[in-house]
């Protein structure tokens, strides 16, 4: 193997690789800023929740989520409240603050940290890959109020586009935050953000069968398991917008 | 309150016999100062508790084994206690260990009762029905109206036991999920689909209780696609539900089916553009061995198969008997003291002539280093499922990348070629002369191409392995040279001719139909094996380690021997040049340190490479 793998691993393989890697990192992602807060794994917050009785865990997803399941001991508050209205974090700007949210990406724990950074806190932190990540360690998870898991159908999005064609007593309710709304939505579509949806839920006609929007198809079926409970008949896209957009992009 | 207890306390110290056993199981799970089912049972009076309960499944087990922290019955009917969260895993371990996995838990938050629903009730599943229950329970929400359609789970419904339910593919309480919104969801999820389906189209008992072939597996398996998937390729290639769809997965004949002749445009479009319909002729799980099926493919399996096994045999048989006679000569001379000639060369006879010019010394680096470039990016797609096969893939940065490098060196090796043919041509043809000749010159002395001398020298060769003569004189080209020399033109048209149709197959297509690729690949493969081994092998001992030569001949790379060892190993061409007076004209100076240094360098490092894919190519075709 002398000569070859020499060769080829120096000469070849490790510039070429080296090329690809750099092509990734320059195509792939941008150039990565440092994050204005602390990314934290797990059984570091565990740590932290145990030595620390006053630090401030939020659950940035909406309060219907939050009440469902949540890591024991934290509190609610959406992000879309945090952004709006940034008081509702405690005045000492140097508290430790923990934001999570239920995904991988981090995407709203990630707006909760952002705003409070903006406002000037110099302490946060953000739970790494979320509450996923927590229940994969095996943690448990507290319920304040559970919401009984309903047989909400999940319809694709080519068939609901048949449908609404089809169909008259279909109300789309686009759960997304309104800015996301605002961008672009199903035509005829309302929009009940999640966040809010606990306190104008009843706004909602009870004589139609809703379906059920969100970005991804990920937190739809909570939110229709929990209309369920209020009376509703419920459907949900599978996939959510994101599945809607490719849809309509392969036509 | 205080008589019912005392009246419990009675109760349960004379259980009647039927409940020992419950209470042997209760033992594990219950704590022993906890209340008993019927005092629960006196405030908890629903039917459901008083009567399904005690016929469920879990009637052995008292209320406070799965609602546990009631110690005092009193205090919690005070509400000073309350019962915890249910966890089934006290007693359902292994579930509660993989629904750690499981999507519904991680991003739902369900717990065991949402789908359980009848928890309290639940009663012993039969075996035989769990497969239709689970689709009930999945399909509950989620309406995959094209799987209930389709063959597996049509086939379920009908009662068959073999075929996949959703949790076949799935997993049950493992339930993975690879989201279409995730970057890893092409390959992952390829890659663990693929192996579930794999897991059941293997199984050779199940599929003949089915009436289908195990062997699809294996015929996928040594495609294109079935070798890269098996490598891990980073990129799209085509995993089973690429082309079977995913849950939409019907025999050929229904015109639902994906592979349906009318859909199969659309469906290989989903990865392939720009192609002919022709095409569609690909055979994507093609069996050589089938004479009827596959005709066009047998022959070729034969041929190719019969040229491996014809070549190597002959070669492996001259050089064992070259060898032989070779180490018995030297063991005669060395017991006899007498030194080969050209070790004893002195004065005229240790002067240095030109064999090979530095054009063709550098030509034959470059076919070294394409070759060995083409053997370590395709061999290990060619024994996918070999261990070595992942370790050299990734120290070329994965398959795709092992992919751009293989083309690199067939483009080296194809301008290589053109330039020797171009070279070939000038020899035959030179300027001034033209075609004058060219017969005299291709059958010449100086020609690589075999003449009638070659046959005597073949015959001469094998008298003398059984000492039956001398040794034939050889003028400037051996048979073997002039064999490796021309199998290298055949080697180029084989692998280089189906190489390039399986560059860009759509594009081929647009030349040979779909079902020639399956041929290109088939000798594509077969030659690369038959290139290796002989360069390995054959051409290895040949040149370099036959025992005058062990361990290397660095004739190609210094380009220079002694004027003993021209007249030794050529004497028909030391003759000639003699005779024409050109002798003078070839002679060099001796090679310095640093060419000899580097040229060892290269040339042990090459043989040992080769040396050692060969180990792993032998083990990988016996053993794998």
């Amino acid at each position: 193997m002398s000569f070859m793998s020499r060769n080829t691993l120096t000469r070849l393989v490790m510039p070429a690789a080296l090329m690809f890697t750099l092509t990734l990192a320059a195509c792939g992602k941008p150039a990565e800023a440092p994050l204005p807060w602390k990314v934290i794994d797990a059984p570091t917050l565990r740590a932290m929740m145990a030595s620390d009785k006053d630090l401030l865990v939020f659950n940035t997803m909406s309060e219907i989520e939050c009440l469902d399941h949540r890591i024991p001991g934290t509190k609610c508050l959406a992000c879309e409240e945090i952004e709006k209205n940034v008081t509702l974090l405690p005045a000492d700007k140097n508290r430790d603050l923990v934001f999570y949210c239920e995904s991988a990406q981090c995407y709203r724990s990630c707006r909760g940290a952002g705003a409070a950074v903006k406002a000037g806190y110099t302490q946060v932190h953000v739970l790494d890959r979320g509450m996923p990540a927590w229940k994969q360690a095996g943690y448990s998870m507290e319920t304040v109020e559970r919401i009984p898991r309903g047989s909400i159908p999940s319809v694709r999005a080519a068939d609901l586009s048949r449908m609404i064609a089809e169909r008259k007593d279909l109300l789309l309710v686009d759960l997304r935050s309104e800015s996301s709304y605002r961008e672009g939505h199903v035509e005829g579509a309302v929009n009940f953000p999640l966040y809010r949806l606990s306190r104008n839920y009843a706004e909602i006609p009870m004589d139609r069968t809703l379906v059920l929007l969100d970005d991804r198809g990920f937190r739809t079926f909570l939110a229709g398991s929990y209309l369920e409970m209020k009376g509703y008949k419920v459907m949900r896209l599978f996939g959510g917008m994101q599945a809607w957009q490719e849809m309509a992009a392969g036509k | 309150m205080e008589s019912m207890k005392l009246t419990a306390r009675k109760r349960r110290c004379g259980l009647p016999a039927g409940w020992l056993l419950a209470a042997a199981i209760a033992l594990v799970c219950l704590p022993s100062a906890a209340p008993a089912a019927q005092d629960c049972q006196f405030c908890h009076d629903e039917p459901l508790y008083r009567v399904d309960f005690s016929r469920s499944i879990h009637a052995g087990n008292g209320c406070t084994s799965c609602h546990t922290g009631i110690t005092d019955i009193e205090k919690h009917r005070d509400g000073r206690e309350k019962p915890a969260p249910v966890n089934c895993g006290i007693c359902h371990q292994e579930i509660a260990k993989e629904y750690l996995d499981n999507f519904h838990y991680i991003q739902e938050d369900f717990r065991c009762s949402d789908c359980h629903r009848d928890i309290h009730a639940i009663k012993p599943v039969d075996r035989k029905k769990i497969k239709i229950a689970t689709i009930e329970k999945c399909t509950e929400c989620h309406g995959n109206a094209d799987y209930t359609a389709s063959g597996h789970g049509e086939a379920v419904l009908r009662g068959n036991q073999d075929a996949a339910a959703c949790s076949d593919c799935h997993g049950l309480h493992n339930t993975r999920v690879f989201h279409t919104s995730l970057e890893q969801y092409p390959a992952e999820a390829r890659e663990f689909y693929t192996q579930k389906c794999k897991h059941c189209h293997a199984d050779s008992v199940m599929m003949a209780r089915n009436n289908l072939s195990d062997k699809m597996v294996a015929y996928y398996e040594g495609t294109y696609h079935g070798k890269v998937q098996e490598l891990g390729y980073p990129a799209p290639v085509a995993g089973c539900g690429d082309c079977h769809t995913r849950h939409n997965i019907l025999p050929k004949e229904d015109p639902r089916s994906s592979i349906n002749p009318a859909n199969l445009e659309a469906n290989c479009g989903r990865c392939h553009s720009g192609f002919h319909p022709r095409f569609l002729s690909y055979q994507a799980h093609p069996d050589y061995t089938d004479r009827q099926k596959y005709p066009a493919l047998y022959v070729t399996f034969l041929f190719m198969g019969g040229l491996l096994v014809g070549t190597l045999a002959f070669f492996w048989f001259h050089t064992v008997l070259w060898w032989r006679k070779v180490y018995w000569e030297n063991d005669r001379m060395e017991r006899e003291g007498i030194l080969p000639p050209s070790v004893a060369a002195t004065g005229e006879g240790l002067q240095q002539v030109e064999r090979f010019s530095v054009k063709y010394r550098i030509m034959h680096v470059l076919l070294v280093l394409s070759f060995f470039t083409l053997v370590l990016t395709g061999f290990p797609l060619k024994y996918a499922g070999a261990a070595w096969a992942g370790t050299i893939t990734q120290l070329w940065g994965g398959a795709h990348m092992a992919g751009l490098f293989h083309r690199g060196a067939a483009f080296v090796l194809i301008v290589g070629m053109a330039y020797v043919t171009w070279e070939s041509l000038k020899f035959l043809f030179p300027r001034g002369k033209g075609r004058t000749g060219w017969l005299g010159r291709l059958l010449g002395p100086d020609s690589l191409f075999p003449n009638l001398k070659d046959l005597q020298d073949l015959k001469g060769m094998f008298l003398w392995f059984f000492n039956r003569g001398e040794a034939p004189k050889f003028d400037r080209w051996t048979y073997w040279e002039k064999f490796d020399f021309l199998a290298v033109f055949w080697g180029m048209f084989a692998i280089g001719g189906s190489g390039i149709l399986l560059w860009k197959p759509e594009w081929s297509s647009w030349l040979v139909p779909g079902w020639v690729m399956n041929i290109a690949a088939l000798v594509h493969s077969e030659e690369a094996l038959l290139a290796a081994l002989f360069i390995f092998t054959i051409h290895f001992f040949n040149t370099h380690f036959i025992p005058n030569k062990f361990p290397m001949d660095r004739l190609i790379f210094t380009g220079t021997y002694r004027i003993e060892e021209l007249k030794e190993q050529r004497p028909l061409e030391y003759e000639r040049l003699v005779a024409e007076g050109r002798l003078e004209s070839m002679k060099r100076g001796h090679p310095g340190i640093p060419l000899k240094l580097i040229s060892a360098t290269f040339g042990l490092g090459s043989l040992l490479l080769g040396l050692m894919l060969t180990v792993l190519i032998l083990w990988s075709l016996l053993f794998a």
